[in-house]
C-alpha cells in the first residue's frame, strides 16, 4: 500500500502556477490544494488547461509560481525527483513500457536503479517484488495479469496499469488525467470505487475527466477550468449550480 | 593575415566537399527521414570511377566491367559518368533499402545506412583492383579537371580551384533550396515529410519525389567530391566515406532543415580545419595538439550544435518510432552456463595456433558486442563509437603498464576505469538527442578519439603502443611463449573474464538496471514519471557499455603484446555493430554470434583459411547487415509478414481466431515477434499460442487458469516447432518458446506472487 500521510491534511498547494506556450497563456495563476483523503477533481472544456496544469507540477513543463508537496518546494526538482517524492501522474495514453511485463511496469516505479541498484544486481541476492506492487494490482484488479505484457491488454486495463504504476511507492498525491477515457460505464463505476478506497487510505487525488457522471459523483470538492483559469470551484452541487461552469463547460457535456 | 586567407581558401575545397554532401543530407532527410550514413561511400565511387575512365576508360560495374574508350576517357565524359555512377547507386539504395525501411525503426535505419557505407566501401576496395582495370590501382589519382590558376589577393596567394569549389557548392545549395522551396514538386517533398497519405490523395508518389531526390544528391556529391578530389589529395579506400562525419555535423548545425545554413556551415568548417593546420606548424601550438585537430572538430560541433541549436526532449512522446526488436530477458541457469563454459574451456584446449586465436578473440568481441547488445538494444541508444572506447582502454593500458607498472589485474581494471570515464562524456549528447542523431554525435566522437589519440604521435609513439605481458602473484599469462603464439593460460583468463562479465551483465538485464533500461528504451517521458532518473540511467549505460568494451580493448591488447590504431578504428566499430546486429541486439546470444562472427573471430579465419575469401570479410559483414535490416529486421519484416498474410488460408484452424479483431491484432504482432528464421510450421504456431492467450485478457478471471493452461500448451508447441525447423527459439510475449516460462503461467498467481522474479 501506498505510505499513509495523515488524513486532512494539506498535501498539495500550487500557488500562481502559469504556463506560456509563445505568447499563449496556456495556465494563468493556477492556485490549488489537494489534502490527504480528498478527491478533487479539476474539468474544464478541451483545451482550457488541464494536462498543461499537470505537465506543470509534475516537472514536464516549464512555469512560474510555486508547487509544494506536504510543505516542502518541489520547483528545483526534475519529474522523476517529484515523482519518488510522492507526486505521482498518470497518462491520457496510458504510456506503459512495452517491453516490460505488467508487474514490472510498477516495480521500475517502487526500486531504486543507479550505480547501487547496478551493483546490488550483480553483486547482491536477487530481490523479491515488494509487496506494494500486489497490492497495487489487486487495488485495480490486475493481478492475475502481472505477468502479461501491456499490448495484450485491453485499453481499459492498461490504463488500470498506469494507475497502478502511479500508486506505488510513497505516492501521496495522485494526478489522473483522464483515467476513465476508455472505460465503459461499469469499468467507470468500479473505478469510481477504487479511487474512493484509495483515498480512504490517506491519498490525495486530483481528478482530471470529462465523464461527467464520474467526476460529480467520487470528488469532495471540485475546480472548473476555461481558458487557462480557474473559474469556478467548489462541491460537485454547487459547481454543477454555477452558471458560469454551466455556460463553459457542462451546458455542452449534458447535451452531448 | 594574408596567411590567414589563404589557408581559409584553401580550406574551401574540402569545406565545399561538407557543403555539398550536408546539404545532400539534409534533402534526404527532409524528403525521406533517413540520416544516410553512405552518402560519402557513394561519392568514393564516383571519385574511383572518373579516375579509372581517366586512366584507361574502364567503367566497372559491381559484377564486370568493360572498355569504354579505347584509352584514357575525356574529363568532362569521365567526370558526368562518375557522378552518375552515383547517381545510380544512390536510386538503387533508395528502391532496395531505403524505402522498404521508411517505417522501420531508426535502429534498424541507421543499421541499414552503415551496411550501405560498408557495402559501398568493400566494393571499392574489391573492384577497382588490378584485374578489372588492367593496372595497378595504386598509380591511380584524380586528375585535375579544375583550372590551376592562381592570383595574388592581399598578399596571399589563392588557387581559382578554390573559389570554383565553393561557388559549385553555393550553386547546388541554392539550386536545392529552390527546388524545395519554390518548386511544386519541392513542396509535396517537404509535404510528404509530414503526411505521407495526404500528399498521396493529392496524387504525388512520394517515393518517385524521394526518388528523385537521391538521384539529384547522388549526382552532385559525386560530382563535387571527384572535382575536389586532386585538391584535397589522392585516392584512398576510406578517406571519402568519412567525410560524411563532418557533412553530418554541419546537417546538424542546419538542425536538418535548412540547406543555406549547411552550405555556409560546410564552407566555413573547411576554412576552420585549414587555419588550424597552419595554426599547427606554429611554435605556440601545444604539441599534444598537433595531429587530429581538424577530426577532433566535428564532435565539438556536433555537441555545440545539439545543445546550443537543439531543440530539448520533445514533449510529447515522439510518434512514429517503429517497433524495436523485442527482449527476452535472460535467465542464468547454471547448468546450460557451465556446459557452455566447459564446451568453450574444451575447444580452447583442443585447438591451437591461429585457431585457438580466433577463438579468444571471438571471446573477446562477444564482450565488445554485449557492450553494444547493453547500450543500443537494451537503453536504445544508437552508439558507434564501442571500438574508440575500447582503443581508449588499450591505449590506457599500454601507458600503465609499461610507463606506470602497474600490476595485471588492476592494469586492465585501470584501462577500463579509463574508457568508462570517456564513455560517460560521449554519452552526454545523449540527454539532449536520441536516434540517428545520436549516432551522428557519437560517429563524430569515435573519429575525434580516433585522430586525436591513437594517431597522435605524441600520444602513441609510432613504433606501437608497447604492453606487458600479465601476470599473477609471479605467474606469468603472457598471450606468446616461445613458438606458442597463444598459450592456454592466456586462453583460459580471456575466457574467465568474459565469462564473468557476461554474468554480470545477464544479471543487471534481470534485475532493477535492465528494467530501467527498457523503460527509458519504450518510453522517456514515462520512466520519469514513474521516478526513474531518465539522464543517469543513460550515463550509467555508457559507463557500463563503455567497461566492457574497454575490458575488451584491454584484452586485445594483451593478446597482441601491442595495440596499433588499425585495431580500433571506426571502420571495425561499425563492423561489431553490423555483426550484432545480425546476430541479435536485444540478446547475449546474439553478442556471441557477433563473437564469433566478429573482426579476426573464428568467421573470419574460416573464410580466410578455408575458403580464401577474407578480402570479402567487410563485403559479407555489409551484406548480412542490409539483408537483416531490410529483408529479416528483428521487429519483424516483409518476409515475417508476407509468412502471416499466408498463414490463415493455409491453416483452417486459424480462420476462427482471424476473425475477432484483438486476436487478430495480437497475431500479427506474435508472428512479426516471432524468430526470423522459423519455418512455416514454428510460425503458425507461434500464431496459435498467440490467439489463444488474447483469452485471458479479454475475458472473465475465471477463464484466466485454464487459458493460460491452453496457452501453455500452444507455446510449448511452438517451442518444438522451431526446434524442428531449426529456428533460434526466442519468440516473443506469450507464445514464448521456453514452454517452461508458459507453463508457469498456468498455477495460480497467487502462488508465484510473493517472488515474481
Amino acid at each position: 500500500m501506498p505510505a499513509e500521510p495523515d488524513s486532512k491534511q494539506r498535501l498539495l498547494a500550487t500557488a500562481g502556477v502559469s504556463v506560456h506556450y509563445g505568447g499563449v497563456r496556456a495556465n494563468d495563476e493556477i492556485t490549488l490544494a489537494v489534502d490527504g483523503g480528498e478527491i478533487v477533481g479539476l474539468i474544464g472544456p478541451n483545451g482550457a488547461g488541464k494536462t498543461t496544469f499537470v505537465d506543470a507540477i509534475t516537472g514536464f513543463t516549464r512555469y512560474t509560481g510555486t508547487v509544494e508537496l506536504g510543505g516542502t518546494s518541489l520547483d528545483d526538482a526534475g519529474p522523476h525527483r517529484r515523482r519518488r517524492a510522492g507526486l505521482a501522474r498518470t497518462w491520457q495514453a496510458g504510456e506503459l513500457f512495452g517491453d516490460l511485463t505488467v508487474a514490472e511496469n510498477l516495480i521500475v516505479a517502487v526500486e531504486g536503479g543507479g550505480v547501487r541498484g547496478a551493483l546490488t544486481d550483480v553483486f547482491g541476492r536477487r530481490r523479491r517484488t515488494d509487496q506494494a506492487v500486489w497490492n497495487a494490482l489487486e487495488l485495480v484488479g490486475l493481478a492475475e495479469l502481472a505477468e502479461h505484457r501491456p499490448d495484450q491488454l485491453t485499453l481499459g486495463q492498461q490504463k488500470l496499469v498506469g494507475v497502478a504504476r502511479a500508486i506505488v511507492g510513497a505516492t501521496q498525491v495522485l494526478l489522473l488525467d483522464e483515467p476513465a477515457a476508455g472505460l465503459d460505464t461499469e469499468e467507470s463505476v468500479a473505478f469510481g470505487g477504487e479511487l474512493r478506497r484509495l483515498a480512504a487510505s490517506g491519498l490525495g487525488v486530483l481528478l482530471i475527466d470529462h465523464d461527467m457522471t464520474l467526476v460529480l459523483d467520487v470528488c469532495d470538492r471540485v475546480y472548473v477550468m476555461d481558458f487557462g483559469r480557474i473559474i469556478a470551484t467548489g462541491t460537485p452541487a454547487e459547481v454543477s449550480a454555477d452558471e458560469r461552469v454551466v455556460a463553459a463547460y457542462l451546458g455542452s457535456a449534458v447535451t452531448t | 593575415m594574408s596567411d590567414i586567407l589563404q589557408f581559409a581558401v584553401l580550406g574551401f575545397s574540402t569545406g565545399a566537399v561538407y557543403a555539398v554532401l550536408g546539404s545532400s543530407l539534409v534533402s534526404i532527410y527532409v524528403a525521406t527521414g533517413i540520416i544516410n550514413f553512405a552518402q560519402g561511400s557513394l561519392a568514393l565511387w564516383g571519385v574511383w570511377q572518373t579516375a579509372a575512365l581517366q586512366a584507361n576508360g574502364t567503367l566497372v560495374l559491381p559484377i564486370g566491367s568493360f572498355k569504354l574508350t579505347d584509352g584514357p576517357t575525356d574529363t568532362v565524359p569521365a567526370l558526368l559518368i562518375g557522378a552518375a555512377s552515383c547517381l545510380v547507386w544512390a536510386v538503387l539504395a533508395h528502391f532496395l533499402v531505403f524505402r522498404p525501411l521508411r517505417r522501420a525503426p531508426v535502429l534498424g535505419q541507421v543499421v541499414a545506412s552503415v551496411g550501405m557505407m560498408l557495402l559501398l566501401q568493400a566494393l571499392v576496395t574489391l573492384r577497382f583492383d588490378a584485374d578489372t582495370l588492367g593496372l595497378d590501382p595504386t598509380v591511380l589519382i584524380p586528375m585535375p579537371i579544375l583550372p590551376s590558376d592562381t592570383f595574388t589577393l592581399a598578399g596571399a596567394t589563392i588557387a581559382v580551384s578554390n573559389l570554383i569549389l565553393a561557388g559549385i557548392a553555393i550553386a547546388i545549395a541554392a539550386g536545392m533550396w529552390a527546388y524545395l522551396r519554390f518548386t511544386k514538386m519541392g513542396t509535396a517533398t517537404r509535404a510528404g515529410a509530414e503526411d505521407e497519405r495526404a500528399l498521396r490523395l493529392l496524387g504525388y508518389s512520394p517515393d518517385r519525389l524521394a526518388a528523385l531526390v537521391w538521384g539529384a544528391t547522388g549526382f552532385v556529391s559525386g560530382l563535387i567530391v571527384v572535382l575536389a578530389a586532386p585538391a584535397i589529395g589522392g585516392l584512398d579506400p576510406t578517406s571519402y566515406m568519412f567525410y560524411v562525419v563532418p557533412a553530418l555535423s554541419v546537417a546538424l548545425v542546419g538542425r536538418l532543415t535548412s540547406v543555406g545554413t549547411v552550405c555556409a556551415a560546410g564552407l566555413a568548417l573547411g576554412a576552420l580545419q585549414q587555419i588550424l593546420l597552419f595554426g599547427t606548424t606554429k611554435d605556440w601550438w601545444p604539441s599534444w595538439a598537433q595531429a587530429g585537430v581538424g577530426d577532433a572538430i566535428p564532435f565539438v560541433i556536433v555537441v555545440v550544435a545539439l545543445f546550443a541549436l537543439g531543440r530539448s526532449i520533445p514533449e510529447r512522446g515522439s510518434a512514429g518510432v517503429g517497433r524495436l526488436p523485442r527482449v527476452s530477458v535472460p535467465r542464468l541457469r547454471p547448468l546450460p552456463v557451465a556446459g557452455a563454459v566447459a564446451v568453450a574451456g574444451l575447444v580452447i584446449a583442443l585447438t591451437s595456433g591461429t585457431w585457438r586465436f580466433s577463438l579468444v578473440m571471438s571471446a573477446i568481441f562477444t564482450l565488445i558486442a554485449v557492450s553494444v547488445v547493453l547500450l543500443t538494444g537494451y537503453l536504445g541508444q544508437i552508439s558507434l563509437a564501442t571500438m574508440a572506447f575500447a582503443g581508449a582502454a588499450g591505449f590506457a593500458l599500454s601507458k600503465l603498464t609499461t610507463n606506470a607498472g602497474v600490476p595485471f589485474p588492476f592494469s586492465l581494471f585501470l584501462a577500463a576505469v579509463v574508457s568508462t570515464l570517456l564513455g560517460v562524456i560521449v554519452g552526454v549528447p545523449a540527454l539532449r538527442i536520441r536516434g540517428a542523431q545520436l549516432a551522428v554525435a557519437t560517429v563524430a566522437a569515435a573519429l575525434a578519439i580516433e585522430a586525436f589519440v591513437f594517431n597522435n604521435p605524441s600520444l602513441t609513439p609510432y613504433s606501437g603502443a608497447l604492453i606487458k605481458d600479465p601476470s599473477l602473484f609471479g605467474y606469468s599469462l603472457a598471450v606468446r611463449e616461445g613458438t606458442n603464439i597463444i598459450t592456454l593460460r592466456f586462453s583460459y583468463l580471456v575466457l574467465a573474464v568474459v565469462v564473468l562479465l557476461l554474468i554480470a551483465v545477464a544479471r543487471l538485464f534481470g534485475g532493477a538496471t535492465g528494467r530501467a533500461f527498457l523503460a527509458v528504451r519504450s518510453n522517456e517521458r514515462a520512466a520519469s514519471s514513474a521516478g526513474v532518473d531518465v539522464a543517469a540511467t543513460k550515463l550509467l549505460g555508457f559507463a557500463i557499455a563503455s567497461f566492457l568494451a574497454g575490458i575488451g580493448g584491454g584484452l586485445i591488447g594483451y593478446s597482441s603484446g601491442q595495440l596499433s590504431a588499425a585495431s580500433f578504428t571506426v571502420l571495425v566499430g561499425l563492423t561489431v555493430l553490423a555483426m550484432t546486429y545480425v546476430g541479435g541486439i536485444t540478446t547475449i546470444t546474439g553478442a556471441v554470434i557477433a563473437g564469433l562472427a566478429g573482426p579476426l573471430g573464428v568467421l573470419y579465419l574460416f573464410l580466410n583459411q578455408s575458403l580464401d575469401l577474407s578480402k570479402y570479410y567487410t563485403l559479407i559483414a555489409a551484406l548480412g547487415m542490409l539483408l537483416r535490416a531490410v529483408v529479416f529486421p528483428p521487429d519483424g519484416g516483409p518476409v515475417q509478414e508476407w509468412l502471416a498474410a499466408r498463414l490463415p488460408r493455409r491453416t483452417p484452424a486459424l480462420a476462427t481466431g482471424a476473425g475477432s479483431v484483438t486476436a487478430g491484432s495480437v497475431t500479427a504482432g506474435s508472428v512479426t515477434a516471432g524468430s526470423v528464421t522459423a519455418g512455416t510450421a514454428a510460425t503458425s504456431a507461434g500464431t496459435a499460442a498467440a490467439s489463444t492467450a488474447t483469452a485471458p485478457s479479454a475475458g472473465t478471471t475465471d477463464g484466466v487458469a485454464a487459458s493460460a493452461a491452453s496457452a501453455a500448451s500452444a507455446a510449448s508447441a511452438a517451442s518444438a516447432a522451431s526446434a524442428a525447423s531449426g529456428g533460434p527459439a526466442d519468440s516473443e510475449s506469450s507464445a514464448d518458446s521456453d514452454s517452461v516460462t508458459a507453463a508457469d503461467a498456468a498455477p495460480s498467481i497467487a502462488a508465484r506472487s510473493a517472488d515474481a522474479r
